[in-house]
């Protein structure tokens, strides 16, 4: 871990600020409408959201490879767009390609020369780095024989080879081995606790739960919720009662209690959800399911199991990306204008299919 | 200027990872061997220890030195350099611009901390560097060659590298706007031979027409030449007709005893009839007054298709006559008309008429006459306007 620089950063409040940023393709297809986010220094930012929900596009906006049609914000503390602060930043794009004809340290060195980094600490880091990825093996082969995991690896190394304050990562594990996978969350561990900030896209939601402080939703161009994964699962925790009957959970409710199997939730209020196997009480807390777990022993009712569970991410994100109206999964794509004149195709309507990554 | 060196470090890098790159280099080594193989004696022209005597052509015609620049601007420049290692050069470039932009690989050179018009111009220039260093090892090869064996050290001869970097950036300019358009390295490929075509063809139209317009120009010359010594040829008859008439005349008068009578003012018939060829003299001088007329006529067309040819060559670069400006400054005017003696012009090629000018040679001036400015100022201009639009895409496109 020590090829990860040493060097503090500032006390600078948000490492992104954004507000209202919104690009349109064409006039018409509306890839993202009217962002807002904050990300903070010292912390590492997921940013998920389903196919064609403007992800790439906000995190290409960041890096200056696509001008927005409007946005207020800085990165780094500098107005969205400002070139040289890019020069703090380090960047992984998405099914990104490196000069074939190029090792794996040429990589390095190439893209920390662009940044402006100095010869020598190219050549000091460049080590370093490779180390770090564990592709010291492999620095002197050119990339085009590399795996698409070795090439991810030094995807990663080349967005630290210029110190950034700031990493902004799209995609850093695909196709990575499960041990590739938990090195590279090692090393943004690592980044954090440098104080540095990491700005982390990625469809693979289990991965951002392990690792990120803080997520952001973003569905059809807007963002759909935004906070630590404590702040977003505030409320939505519940607790689960499995029996060890033959009949479904409901039917032996009804049995036991009538009253309280049509009034679907407790006398305190919780609302009563079940399964063909298990019945959902919508609350957090312990005491709560205290009665009806009574009620169950009490009539002699084997209680199989009875868990606390708290939403995970993916239990959001299908949250964010159902219609509340339908309860069906929105289409992917981008919010497109429709040409009979009508509006924008918003989180909660049916939309048309956009093609914005 | 860290961030100039690592895009010209990495432009080293792609060269260097090109086979095409190598192959050329390797020919242009044997190329400048074979030019080094061959030399002018006294007998004629000579291969390694192989004599093969040539009358008009050896050093008591020209200069060893000149022969060699010769074969390097005829040769080594305008068919190697300008065509042959140019097609391999612009094959071997079609992909830089199309890699370069191609989706994966742009966003990382777009993210980092340097403007998108220098990074372009940078990546632009670079791309120029194939070129650069191929004609650069070819001239330094050629200037050894030249100095070992013509005993001319001749400097001006780099000057190959500005004019072949230049002829080849016409292409290039284009192969970048059609790469970053399409991204198709194929596309940049055809399209840049495409556009070379159209550029020969345009230059071969201007060239045929010049061509037959100063072979006219020369036809009409020797037929004006003609038409003096013809007219002269009726006076002289006329005269001497005339003369025998009032010889004639004064005869009879002597005969008659009359006084002798002033010389009178003979009628055309009366002259023909004195002198019965007349009519046939003058008949010729009349078909070179035709002839005269239809050459005239011919020339002023000729002339405004050329000029057509011209304008349009104007706003068009000028390949063939930008690798031409190496022949201006290695050959000069009298060194020209030297090769031309020695080449035996038309002479050689049996059309031995002393009263027309040598045609290759006032073609070659009629194209020594054209500017420079006009060759590489408008050529560098339509470079310009094509790089400028190409620009322009490129900083304000979403990648």
């Amino acid at each position: 871990m020590s090829a990860i620089p040493t060097t503090t950063v500032s006390t600078m409040p948000w490492a992104v600020d954004l507000a209202d940023v919104a690009k349109t393709y064409k006039g018409r297809i509306h890839a993202l409408r009217g962002v807002s986010m904050k990300v903070a220094m010292g912390e590492i930012f997921g940013l998920l959201g389903p196919n064609g929900a403007g992800k790439s596009t906000l995190v290409k906006i960041l890096m200056t490879v696509i001008s927005p049609s409007r946005a207020r914000g800085s990165v780094l503390g500098h107005p969205v767009g400002h070139k040289p602060t890019l020069a703090r930043v380090g960047y992984l794009p998405e099914h990104h390609r490196f000069p074939d004809y190029l090792t794996g340290g040429q990589v390095l060195e190439f893209y920390a020369g662009l940044c402006g980094v100095g010869r020598a600490d190219r050549k000091k880091r460049r080590g370093e780095l490779l180390e770090l990825v564990g592709m010291t093996r492999w620095g002197d082969t050119r990339v085009k024989s590399y795996s698409k995991g070795m090439r991810q690896r030094i995807g990663i190394a080349q967005a630290l080879m210029n110190d950034p304050d700031l990493v902004v990562l799209d995609e850093p594990t695909d196709g990575v081995d499960p041990v590739g996978r938990r090195d590279i969350r090692n090393i943004l561990l690592e980044v954090k606790r440098r104080g540095k900030a990491v700005f982390l896209n990625s469809h693979l939601l289990s991965e951002l739960e392990m690792v990120c402080d803080r997520v952001a939703i973003l569905v059809q161009g807007v963002v759909a919720s935004q906070g630590t994964i404590g702040e977003l699962t505030e409320g939505r925790e519940r607790y689960e009662i499995e029996l060890g009957v033959d009949r479904a959970p409901i039917d032996v409710l009804r049995e036991l209690s009538p009253e309280l199997a049509a009034a679907g939730a407790l006398a305190s209020g919780e609302k009563i959800e079940h399964t063909p196997t298990m019945l959902r009480v919508a609350t957090g807390d312990a005491t709560r399911v205290q009665g009806l777990v009574d009620l169950f022993r009490g009539r002699g009712v084997v209680i199989r199991a009875l868990r606390p569970v708290r939403p995970s991410l993916e239990d959001l994100f299908m949250q964010a990306v159902t219609d509340p109206t339908t309860g069906h999964v929105l289409d992917p794509g981008a919010a497109e204008d429709r040409k009979n004149g009508g509006g924008v195709g918003g989180q909660g309507g049916a939309t048309a299919r956009g093609g914005v990554a | 200027m860290t961030q100039t060196i690592a895009l010209l470090v990495d432009a080293y890098r792609e060269l260097n990872a090109k086979k095409l790159f190598w192959i050329t280099l390797v020919l242009s080594g044997f190329i400048v061997a074979a030019f080094a193989c061959v030399g002018l004696d006294a007998q004629g022209l000579k291969i390694l220890w192989w004599s093969f005597p040539i009358p008009m052509f050896n050093t008591g015609t020209i200069s060893l030195d000149l022969f060699y620049k010769f074969v390097f601007v005829n040769f080594g420049a305008a068919l190697w350099l300008a065509w042959a290692a140019m097609i391999l050069a612009v094959v071997s470039t079609a992909s830089i611009i199309p890699d370069f932009v191609s989706g994966g690989a742009v966003e990382l050179s777009l993210s980092k901390p340097i403007g998108r018009l220098r990074l372009f111009l940078t990546k632009y220039v670079t791309g120029l560097l194939f070129v650069m260093l191929q004609v650069g090892v070819f001239s330094l090869a050629s200037f050894m060659v030249i100095g070992l064996r013509g005993g001319a050290w001749e400097p001006r001869l780099f000057l190959a590298i500005p004019i072949v970097v230049g002829v080849f950036s016409y292409l290039y300019c284009i192969s970048a706007l059609v790469g970053l358009l399409t991204r198709s390295t194929v596309a940049a490929l055809l399209l840049t031979l495409l556009f070379w075509i159209f550029l020969f063809i345009l230059n071969s139209a201007d060239a045929a027409t010049l061509a037959i317009k100063t072979d006219m120009a020369g036809r009409l010359t020797a037929q004006e030449k003609r038409l003096v010594r013809q007219q002269a040829e009726v006076e002289r008859r006329e005269h001497w007709a005339a003369d025998l008439l009032n010889e004639k005349a004064r005869a009879e008068a002597n005969e008659k005893g009359e006084p002798e009578p002033a010389p009178a003012a003979w009628t055309p018939e009366q002259l023909d009839a004195a002198d019965p060829t007349l009519p046939n003299v003058r008949g010729e001088r009349g078909r070179l007054e035709k002839q005269i007329e239809e050459s005239t006529d011919n020339i002023k067309q000729l002339k405004r298709w050329n000029d057509g040819f011209v304008i349009a060559k104007t706003i068009f670069p000028k390949t063939t006559e930008t690798t031409g400006l190496l022949e201006r400054v290695l050959v000069s005017d009298s060194d020209l008309e030297k090769l031309a003696k020695a080449f035996g012009g038309e002479e050689r090629r049996g059309r031995r008429d002393p009263d027309r000018p040598d045609s290759d040679l006032e073609m070659e001036r009629a194209m020594r006459d054209r500017s420079v400015g006009w060759i590489v100022g408008t050529s560098l201009g339509f470079e310009a306007l094509v790089l400028l639009a190409t620009c322009w895409i490129f900083c304000r496109r979403d990648f």
